[in-house]
């Protein structure tokens, strides 16, 4: 499933902060991930998790009070963190592309679509004009637009939520990125439009080689995306792991809560919900940040944040039940029941 | 704009015709034989409405607009309008043209520059130039460029041409433009500052954009559609201010001439005046509506459908 080599993108220690009246918002503190050729990386977090600040350091694209603290972000060999706008050119876009959250606000209103394609191609790589049309023609096709031609002289005002997040997809895939980042791709868009917005994701996932990284609040949504999953809280990655960890051996308190929540119709029980909110994050508590709302929270996770504790190769979280001394808790009996029956299902399906 | 237009039309003659004061109060060598004459000629002794009657008639039929009744006496009110017009529009329509520019290009590095120095020098000014009135600026350019310095006339000189005028008007459009010059400044920084936070900016820039492609790109086209509103009011706003800039600098021109005949009681030379106003503001909102169309496709594209 996943090359094991080295990985393509490698995101060390990160830190981001922000300016405010209110004082620095540490944002995003210490988060390392890795992100290798041809598999999807989601991030799942509440908002305010700090995922999306995450992406925007990524692409330098930081609001101008926010600023990177420490860490780095290793993309062939070239770090980043420390990049300056100009330097950022060279990847933005062209290595490195995003997909927005807001298919309705991320496209110019006045700018035929065709053209809002084609400029990424003439004005960052030079290409002559005739070309770049028939390129954007080719990707208009390719994430199944009908009558390309058409569409191409059309404003978005003209076209549907579904069909711009697929126009945004295409300047996306413009210049032949290697990381594709989707940033909640599906959120404003219906749910049946959703799911054919993440088949066309998947598709061109698998014909292009791409490597993704996909954020968003929904674990339903990366269920069938993902083939890594790293659950942030409060600015850190708390637990990380293929999907299959996640969603058979969730072993943070904040990933049971997480998948405890997600609605299930073949209970009856009440639809479970995390109390409490996200801590501020100009003063960030001591400790572990998820303590305050977790009942499973040790008395030391007041006191000191835990480290990330290995579970397998490629599964780990940040818990002090980890410990080899921590009491032994086990996930809520709720969310145990569901991943029996889960797993029995797919032991029935794959039969 | 027909219906707009009448309206104006007979609101100012009603209001013309009812301002104190008889036209020929003061001309103590005139006997009350020749004044009952006069105004038995013009239809003053008659009552407001049916003046009107006669008025409309006149306009309607033999589009006739009347004489100037004391000023230049006996000479059509639209030849006179004629003489002035240019004088007028030659200051208004530079005005204009250099504020609008120079108000965008302020108003960009502004919002480029958000909370810098430059931003911050910027609004100050802005304040300034929007809260004092133009005859202010006008005296005092008056008095430092001109008497003072002696870099410019210190009025209009009626009989100079070509780059002499253009020097001679100098002052007066200086004046005149610094409030419209602010007024854009203030409005595009605003727009503009709000676009650039907007997400297809930051999609233009992950598209691999540079920041100056990406605001000039996205960024000033899309903040100038709703400047096109400010334009109206900015330009009504140029001509009120021109009446009292004219006076300072004693250039022949409409803003003199309506100020004169109101206090001649030159009642036609009055109303056309007045109507000359109200028809170029009209022409600037068809304008701008208009305009709106070739800029904004939401408008031009969005329409089509309706039909």
């Amino acid at each position: 499933m996943v090359e094991k080599e080295r990985p393509i993108l490698s995101v060390d220690d990160l830190s981001v902060s922000f300016r405010t009246y209110g004082g620095r918002v540490q944002a995003v503190r210490g988060v390392s991930f890795d992100l290798y050729k041809g598999e999807t990386l989601a991030i799942v977090g509440e908002s305010g998790s700090g995922k999306s600040v995450t992406i925007k350091a990524i692409l330098g694209v930081l609001p101008k009070n926010g600023r990177i603290d420490a860490g780095s972000i290793l993309y062939n060999g070239e770090d980043l963190a420390k990049f300056r706008e100009k330097d950022f050119h060279k990847i933005r876009g062209k290595k490195i592309s995003l997909v927005f959250q807001d298919p309705f606000s991320s496209l110019n209103p006045i700018m035929i679509v065709g053209k809002q394609i084609t400029e990424a191609l003439t004005l960052s790589l030079g290409m002559d004009k005739d070309k770049a049309k028939a390129r954007a023609l080719e990707l208009l096709h390719a994430v199944g637009i009908p009558d390309p031609e058409t569409r191409f002289y059309q404003y978005p005002f003209q076209l549907s939520g579904g069909m711009r997040q697929r126009i945004v997809i295409a300047i996306a895939l413009a210049s032949d990125p290697e990381i594709l980042i989707c940033d909640e791709p599906t959120t404003a868009l219906d749910v049946t439009i959703q799911a054919r917005i993440l088949d066309l994701i998947k598709e061109i996932k698998a014909q292009r080689k791409l490597s993704i990284i996909f954020i968003t609040h929904d674990l339903g949504v990366v269920a069938n995306m993902a083939d890594r999953i790293a659950v942030m809280y409060a600015g850190k990655i708390v637990e990380m792991g293929t999907s299959e960890d996640i969603f058979y051996r969730p072993a943070h308190p904040y990933t049971w809560a997480l998948l405890s929540s997600i609605p299930d119709l073949d209970t009856k029980e009440e639809l479970v919900s995390i109390p409490g909110s996200p801590p501020n994050m100009i003063s960030p508590p001591k400790g572990d940040a998820f303590a305050v709302r977790n009942k499973y929270a040790l008395e030391l996770d007041f006191e000191e944040e835990p480290p990330m504790f290995r579970i397998s190769d490629t599964h780990f979280a940040a818990t002090w039940l980890l410990h080899p001394n921590a009491p032994k808790v086990e996930m809520p009996e709720i969310l145990a029941e569901r991943i029996r029956r889960y797993a029995e299902e797919k032991l029935a399906n794959a039969r | 704009m027909v219906i707009t237009l009448f309206i104006i039309i007979t609101i100012g003659f009603m209001v013309i015709r009812l301002m104190p004061g008889s036209m020929y109060a003061d001309d103590a060598d005139m006997t009350a034989a020749q004044m009952e004459i006069l105004r038995a000629k013009y239809h003053l002794d008659k009552p407001i409405p049916v003046q009107y009657g006669i008025f409309l008639r006149d306009l309607v039929l033999k589009g006739d607009w009347g004489t100037s009744i004391k000023m230049y006496i006996g000479v059509p009110v639209f030849d006179v309008l004629k003489m002035k017009i240019p004088v007028s529009m030659y200051n208004n329509l530079f005005s204009l043209l250099i504020s609008l520019p120079i108000g965008v290009l302020l108003g960009i590095i502004a919002a480029v520059r958000k909370n810098s120095i430059v931003d911050y020098t910027t609004s100050f000014m802005v304040v300034i130039f929007i809260s004092v009135p133009s005859f202010i600026f006008a005296t005092l350019l008056q008095y430092y460029a001109a008497f003072r310095s002696g870099w410019f006339p210190i009025i209009y000189e009626a009989s100079a041409t070509g780059f002499a005028k253009l020097h001679s008007l100098t002052l007066p459009i200086i004046a005149l433009s610094l409030g419209p010059i602010a007024r854009v400044t203030r409005y595009l920084r605003a727009e503009l500052a709000e676009t650039i936070n907007s997400d297809f900016m930051l999609l233009a820039r992950t598209k691999g954009l540079t920041e100056a492609q990406a605001i000039l790109r996205h960024g000033i086209r899309n903040s100038l559609v709703p400047l096109a509103n400010v334009v109206i009011p900015m330009f009504t706003h140029i001509m009120s201010g021109s009446m009292v800039i004219e006076r300072i600098f004693s250039i022949p021109g409409m803003g003199g001439l309506m100020v004169s005949s109101i206090n001649n009681t030159d009642y036609p030379l009055t109303l056309a005046v007045l109507i000359f106003y109200s028809v170029v503001s009209l022409v600037t909102v068809l304008v701008v509506d208009l305009a709106y169309g070739v800029i904004d496709p939401r408008i031009r594209i969005g329409g089509r459908h309706i039909e």
